[in-house]
């Protein structure tokens, strides 16, 4: 179904096509609340105000093809309220994925463990900027250039030229170098 | 060959996929999103947010406690606004809020959690309200006055 035939349904109250929606972008909303390094609480409230405010304009949206575009720009408008309430100090005072000792599930193999260690520190050290591009470029479903610029307020054109260095930098890092990774 | 650059983002990708997915309940919050909204209401749209002006979120964040500034919001549908004072205290928060032009009120503040708690407080003559709330989260004011005419529902910040 197009975007617009699920808005419609959704519209219509059918709570299917609200969840194909969901499922469609909650990973985009997710990597971009995650790419501003909010706590996991934080980027919760965050994703889900976006959400809600979707519902509320959901009979507004006039290019659907964009919507992922929109939630991104909604995201990092949430994202930015709660850093700003928050302040640093608290938005950040939850483990996250940048900082947090990697959790050490039994079935994770341990050259899986080390690879996700080295990944980690290596992504620490890469600057604020950097790390949340590369959230989103990696995200499960990949955030578009457009959808990108719209959660970073970055010009769409930047956006290559910026991941190039990035991925740079992370490949220079001590951490990677010693692992041997592409 | 593969473009490196390629080959190092879907190392990424799967580093993301294994150490932060989507959390369960935040899908299923945003799925329960739908259920919130409301047809027989005007939305009061978000015209300020204090918290948008880094001069006082700067303040916010260093000064905090004492002095710290109060944030201040404000919603709009056609002639009513709805302007609130949020104050913190710890978990807690109290929500001090001014309907104009002034109408007796009542006044629904719902949260956009599983409880789905609903604060219920009255205006005064003169569109005061006072109303605490056990915790944060996401809320919402739903506006029902005694002169005729639709309610008025706030769009959803979070305090």
């Amino acid at each position: 179904m197009t975007l617009e035939a699920l808005i419609r349904s959704a519209l219509d109250g059918d709570a299917a096509a609200w969840n194909e929606i969901v499922d469609r972008f909650d990973g985009l909303v997710w990597a971009t609340t995650r790419g501003y390094r909010l706590s996991a609480a934080d980027a919760a409230d965050a994703t889900q105000t976006t959400w809600l405010r979707l519902v509320e304009h959901l009979d507004r949206i006039q290019d659907p093809e964009r919507l992922g575009a929109w939630l991104a720009t909604t995201a990092r408008h949430e994202c930015l309220r709660l850093i700003r309430l928050r302040g640093r100090e608290l938005a950040t005072d939850e483990a996250d994925v940048f900082d947090a000792p990697i959790d050490q599930a039994p079935d994770r193999r341990l050259l899986t463990r080390e690879r996700d260690r080295a990944l980690q520190r290596a992504l620490a050290s890469i600057g604020e900027r950097c790390q949340a591009l590369l959230r989103m470029l990696a995200a499960v479903e990949p955030l578009s250039y457009e959808e990108i610029g719209a959660a970073l307020g970055m010009p769409v054109g930047a956006i290559g030229p910026t991941r190039a260095r990035c991925l740079e930098k992370l490949r220079r890092s001590p951490e990677l170098v010693s692992l041997g990774m592409p | 060959m593969d473009d490196p650059d390629d080959t190092l983002v879907s190392e990424l990708r799967e580093y993301f996929a294994r150490v932060d997915p989507v959390p369960l309940l935040v899908t299923e919050a945003a799925k329960a999103a739908l259920g919130w909204r409301r047809l027989d209401a005007d939305l009061a749209e978000l015209l300020s947010d204090s918290s948008d002006s880094s001069v006082e979120a700067e303040a916010l964040a260093g000064v905090r406690g004492v002095g710290a500034p109060v944030r201040t919001v404000s919603f709009g549908a056609g002639e009513v606004t709805v302007e609130l004072e949020i104050h913190v205290e710890g978990t807690r928060r109290t929500v001090l809020g001014l309907i104009t032009p002034p109408s007796v009120s009542t006044i629904e503040i719902e949260t956009a959690d599983s409880a789905a708690e609903v604060a219920t407080v009255e205006s005064d003559g003169l569109g005061r309200f006072r109303a605490p709330l056990p915790h944060g989260g996401n809320i919402r004011l739903r506006v029902t006055s005694v002169d005729p005419g639709p309610p008025v529902e706030t769009s959803w910040i979070t305090i």
